[in-house]
């Protein structure tokens, strides 16, 4: 190395890391070479530059927050260990059965929406047949209390409406009969309560409407009823009617004709 | 724990002791900052590279090949720091001029070490960047060669020829 320079050793001889042949050579060609012996003190200047150099210390902030983001690493980090076994395996019946839950739960909601609505509809339904009976009720008794003829018998007349009238109505009725003063109307009464004569009250309105009536083809009517459902309670009135001066003949006759089946 | 190397301590935080990751940050944090504030001169933004390089360290943990960790890391760093210049100048024309402007800039009212960083201003960035890590950070020729995709007598010589010029600035100014 005569010749040559050892500029390109410089820096490992100063940093300690010449050995064995290089470093004697060096060393050989250092005490040889004036050139060379100044670029080695100049670079020691440098390199005691390098090493007297401040070292700049970041701020605390910088430790703090990354000492965050670990943390929140390490908790991520360790949910996905936790998780992970349980996932697998059950992972498709797992979801099967989610799914199925979830369409039963949906039909059983809808079935027992349908139900309720089913009923309320019902509900509804009886309600608005109920209201319309009584409607009707209100409009028949108010008809019969109306003062043309022809109007009373349209309200007696309503009675096919019903399938069990009450006694509200039964009572209406019964007062037409009994009571009313045209023939037509006491007629039609007659006509509606003879389709309810297993009632009690019935059988005796049309008893004391057998005392009480005069015209006799509604006698021949109710007489031909009370032997139809054979009332013993009616005998007693027909023969007071036999006793009767006033009594139509062939009333009398009817009434001694039908008697015998009664008693 | 304290006498593990680098590289065994990166290796169990590889294999989920994430933990050890506080080690290595305590012992490499100020390396990092100091080689940004070294290069850009701008405290602020060098230390919030520094965290952008843990995080990275962090998130990329898995991608740690079990070679030496100071390059490892140091690639990081440079990496960050020159998706830093390409995203924020863009339209200068050279990155190694603003990180110089701001150097000089905050090194005039400082008074001692003043002149080796003013002659390390002068150097351009690459050189200036391989001075830092084979100097200031020490890492080995063989690691910068790997680092800078070089073979490790190119790295030396050129680590030569870099610190001659450096000195030739620095004995100037003085």
């Amino acid at each position: 190395m005569k010749n040559k320079h050892v500029d390109e050793l410089i820096p490992d001889y100063l940093d300690g890391s010449l050995k064995g042949e290089d470093l004697r050579k060096m060393e050989q060609h250092l005490a040889e070479c004036p050139l060379c012996q100044k670029e080695l003190e100049e670079m020691k200047l440098l390199f005691s530059a390098f090493r007297e150099d401040q070292i700049e210390v970041p701020s605390e902030r910088l430790k703090a927050q990354f000492e965050k983001v670990l943390e929140t690493e390490i908790s991520n980090h360790g949910q996905v260990i936790q998780l992970q076994p349980q996932r697998k395996g059950n992972n498709w019946s797992n979801t099967f059965l989610k799914v199925a839950a979830s369409i039963a739960l949906l039909v059983a909601s809808f079935q027992m929406g349908s139900v309720f609505q089913q009923q309320k509809a019902n509900k509804d339904i009886a309600l608005l047949q109920e209201e319309t009976l009584q409607m009707k009720q209100t409009a028949m008794l108010s008809l019969m209390e109306n003062q043309s003829a022809s109007k009373r018998i349209q309200g007696v007349s309503y009675i096919e409406e019903f399938e069990s009238p009450d006694e509200a109505i039964i009572k209406a009725l019964g007062n037409r009969l009994l009571y009313d003063e045209n023939d037509n109307v006491r007629m039609s009464a007659f006509d509606a309560l003879a389709k309810f004569t297993s009632s009690e009250s019935v059988k005796n309105i049309l008893i004391e409407a057998l005392e009480k009536e005069k015209n006799p083809s509604i006698q021949v009517a109710i007489i031909q009823a009370l032997v139809q459902i054979q009332e013993k309670k009616a005998v007693k009135p027909m023969q007071k009617l036999l006793d009767q001066e006033d009594t139509q003949p062939f009333i009398k006759e009817q009434i001694k004709a039908v008697l015998p089946s009664i008693t | 724990m304290e006498t593990l190397s680098d590289e065994l301590i990166m290796q169990q935080v590889t294999e989920g002791n994430l933990d050890l990751l506080k080690v290595l940050f305590d012992r490499h944090h100020k390396h990092v900052y100091n080689f940004l504030y070294k290069m850009s001169g701008d405290r602020m933004l060098s230390e919030d590279l520094t965290q952008d390089v843990f995080y990275k360290l962090i998130k990329y943990r898995n991608s740690y090949n079990n070679g030496s960790f100071m390059s490892w890391m140091f690639t990081i760093t440079r990496n960050s720091l020159k998706t830093y210049y390409r995203r924020t100048h863009k339209n200068h024309e050279d990155i190694g001029v603003l990180a110089y402007k701001a150097v000089e800039e905050e090194n005039e009212t400082m008074e001692n070490h003043a002149q080796l960083q003013h002659a390390l201003n002068q150097l351009d960035p690459a050189d200036r960047e391989l001075v830092l890590l084979n100097r200031f950070q020490e890492i080995r020729y063989e690691d910068l060669a790997e680092m800078m995709g070089s073979t490790p007598g190119a790295i030396k010589t050129k680590v030569c020829r870099i610190l001659k010029k450096l000195k030739h600035i620095y004995l100037e100014s003085l």
